[in-house]
């Protein structure tokens, strides 16, 4: 019996409205460190969209963890709806018309988690099935897309939408530190809400199928992304350890064989990549490695340069420009490569 | 089982004979297709191209085009894949130069690693003087000779001698012992660390174009890929016994 493949249909981003350069967050937040504003200026970053409140009296914004939750809270579910929109009004449905929805989030913890809420505020139905993606970082949206897809291949004709909703400004630990320096220079707020249905005929040049997906973690690396607690701040607090685009560099091309060998392909075959925008020093850790031109990662540069690194959405705003481009032909084969916490690097691949 | 070109491989050495004169779609093609077993299966570290009948290559095939059809840019891309592709393989590529290389075959000389010419090799891009553009010799060239002679060699289409093509530093060895000079040359690249070779080039072939910020990122990435790399674990462990 041949299983109609699931496709990507459509794709939508948002990010909040207020945009900042980097000399306007050292700014906002009195940075003095010259290491840390250093590490800011050489970040590759112009702007970034982030949520962030008046200054105090201390002339400083400043937020509790509860601030925090609240405001992760409050602007997933505004990032969400306008994600959402843009990525159901190209094939003319409505949240009413999703049989499946899974969210993914690591920038704030909360129970009951994001498809309650969205179902609660944004009209999907209550008897839409569910998945919550929680905690898994950078990497998890392909985490999200694997069973997305797979429930698609299992359910034909019915719409599947996945959101990968990060406020990263809802994590942001503000001191002189170099730890929060790095952190608090990188990460930007956006969502991206994707599409999917699997289907009889062939893929097209605007949908691709989704073909196949290839994990690799590496557990020797457990520690090198990870939430920590400090009382010192009342809050969590990102830490990421400076070897880390080295170690998923090194590792890269174990996935990417893996998964282009088992469909007889070879890199050469690939005509786009669709790589996590995990920071200028990843980007070109992958670059060497797996043997990928400035071409090759012109939208995952430019997503950092211009939004920073938007978590576990970063792959599907890369995805949404290459799309936009109008070079995708049919036929054309893809990877998307999304890397993080585990650490992880999650492949999948794509055939238009 | 080649038409326009022939594929030898003894030992560490692949060799690629164009045994037509003129390029072609056919020899792009043929090309893709060596390639493709060099990337995939060859265990090769030298790639030698050269000629046969006094000559390495005259350049484009014009008989392949036709005033009363469209012209199609999609063949002069296709050439510029192959030859990108040649200059990437992870292998040292040694042009090996006698008699005229003009137009394709200049611009194929350039992708090499090294150019091991005879004293009575020439070189000339002759594109400009029949209208048409030495492909991404354009972009080449320049970082080899300077822009200066640059200038001079694609638009006033000079014939090169084998001498001034080595002062200008097109060619790297100029000899009438071609196959010593060869074994020479091949010698003077020593072991041949394939990932080694591929990212030094690559970073050398990038320098001109990327800024220093971006450079020093890209070179610290390739790095630390080398030194992952057994050949350079076993140069330390080397060390530490002696």
């Amino acid at each position: 019996m041949n299983h109609p493949r699931p496709k990507l249909l459509s794709v939508g981003t948002s990010n909040p409205p207020n945009r900042y350069t980097q000399k306007d967050i050292l700014d906002l937040f009195r940075v003095a460190n010259p290491t840390v504003r250093a590490m800011f200026a050489a970040s590759h970053i112009e702007g970034r969209h982030l949520v962030i409140p008046e200054a105090d009296a201390e002339g400083v914004p400043h937020e509790d963890q509860e601030a925090l939750l609240r405001k992760h809270r409050i602007w997933a579910l505004r990032l969400a709806k306008e994600a959402i929109d843009k990525a159901l009004s190209p094939e003319g449905l409505t949240t009413a018309d999703i049989d499946y929805l899974c969210c993914i989030t690591s920038t704030g913890f909360m129970l009951p988690g994001l498809t309650a809420m969205f179902i609660k505020h944004l009209g999907f139905r209550v008897d839409c099935h569910r998945t919550d993606v929680v905690g898994m970082g950078c990497n998890a949206g392909l985490n999200g897309l694997n069973p997305t897809a797979n429930w698609c291949a299992a359910n034909p004709g019915r719409n599947a939408l996945m959101i990968c909703c990060e406020v990263n400004s809802a994590l942001y630990v503000y001191d002189d530190e170099i730890t929060t320096g790095v952190v608090n220079s990188l990460f930007g707020d956006g969502c991206a809400a994707v599409l999917l249905r699997a289907e009889e005929g062939e893929a097209t040049s605007l949908q691709p199928q989704i073909v196949d997906f290839y994990s690799h973690i590496i557990p020797d690396a457990w520690g090198a992304m990870r939430y920590d607690w400090t009382s010192s701040h009342g809050k969590f607090s990102f830490y990421l350890d400076r070897d880390v685009p080295y170690v998923l560099g090194i590792h890269a091309e174990t996935p990417v064989d893996g998964l282009l060998s088992r469909n007889n392909l070879k890199r050469r075959d690939i005509d786009h990549w669709i790589i996590h925008s995990g920071g200028k020093k990843v980007i070109d850790a992958i670059k060497y490695n797996i043997g990928i031109t400035e071409h090759d990662v012109r939208h995952t540069v430019n997503i950092l340069r211009h939004f920073g690194n938007l978590g576990s959405g970063s792959f599907l705003f890369s995805y949404q420009r290459l799309m936009d481009e109008g070079k995708v032909h049919s036929g054309d084969r893809g990877v998307m490569m999304t890397m993080g916490p585990g650490s992880t690097i999650e492949t999948a691949l794509l055939q238009w | 089982m080649y038409q326009t070109i022939r594929y030898e491989e003894t030992g560490q050495i692949a060799r690629i004979t164009l045994v037509q004169s003129h390029i072609n779609m056919e020899m792009v093609r043929e090309l893709t297709a060596v390639c493709d077993h060099l990337e995939d299966t060859s265990a090769c570290k030298v790639v030698v191209i050269e000629g046969e009948n006094g000559r390495f290559c005259e350049g484009i095939d014009f008989a392949e085009f036709r005033p009363d059809q469209p012209m199609d840019i999609h063949g002069f891309n296709k050439w510029e894949k192959i030859s990108a592709r040649i200059e990437r393989l992870p292998k040292a590529i040694i042009a090996l130069l006698h008699g005229p290389a003009k137009g394709g075959g200049a611009q194929l000389a350039l992708v090499a690693d090294a150019v091991v010419a005879s004293s009575s090799a020439t070189i000339q891009f002759d594109e400009v003087h029949h209208g048409f553009l030495p492909g991404m010799a354009t972009f080449r060239l320049a970082k080899v000779v300077g822009l200066g002679h640059a200038k001079r060699l694609i638009m006033q289409c000079p014939i090169l001698d084998a001498d001034e093509a080595l002062r200008l530093g097109i060619v790297t060895v100029v000899s009438d012992d071609l196959e010593s000079a060869l074994s020479d040359t091949i010698d003077a690249f020593g072991p041949i660390h394939n990932v080694a070779v591929t990212l030094a080039r690559r970073l050398l072939n990038e320098s001109f174009s990327t800024e220093f910020e971006n450079a020093i990122g890209n070179f610290l990435a390739a790095q630390h890929r080398a030194i992952h790399q057994t050949p350079f674990l076993e140069t330390i462990k080397k060390y530490q016994n002696e």
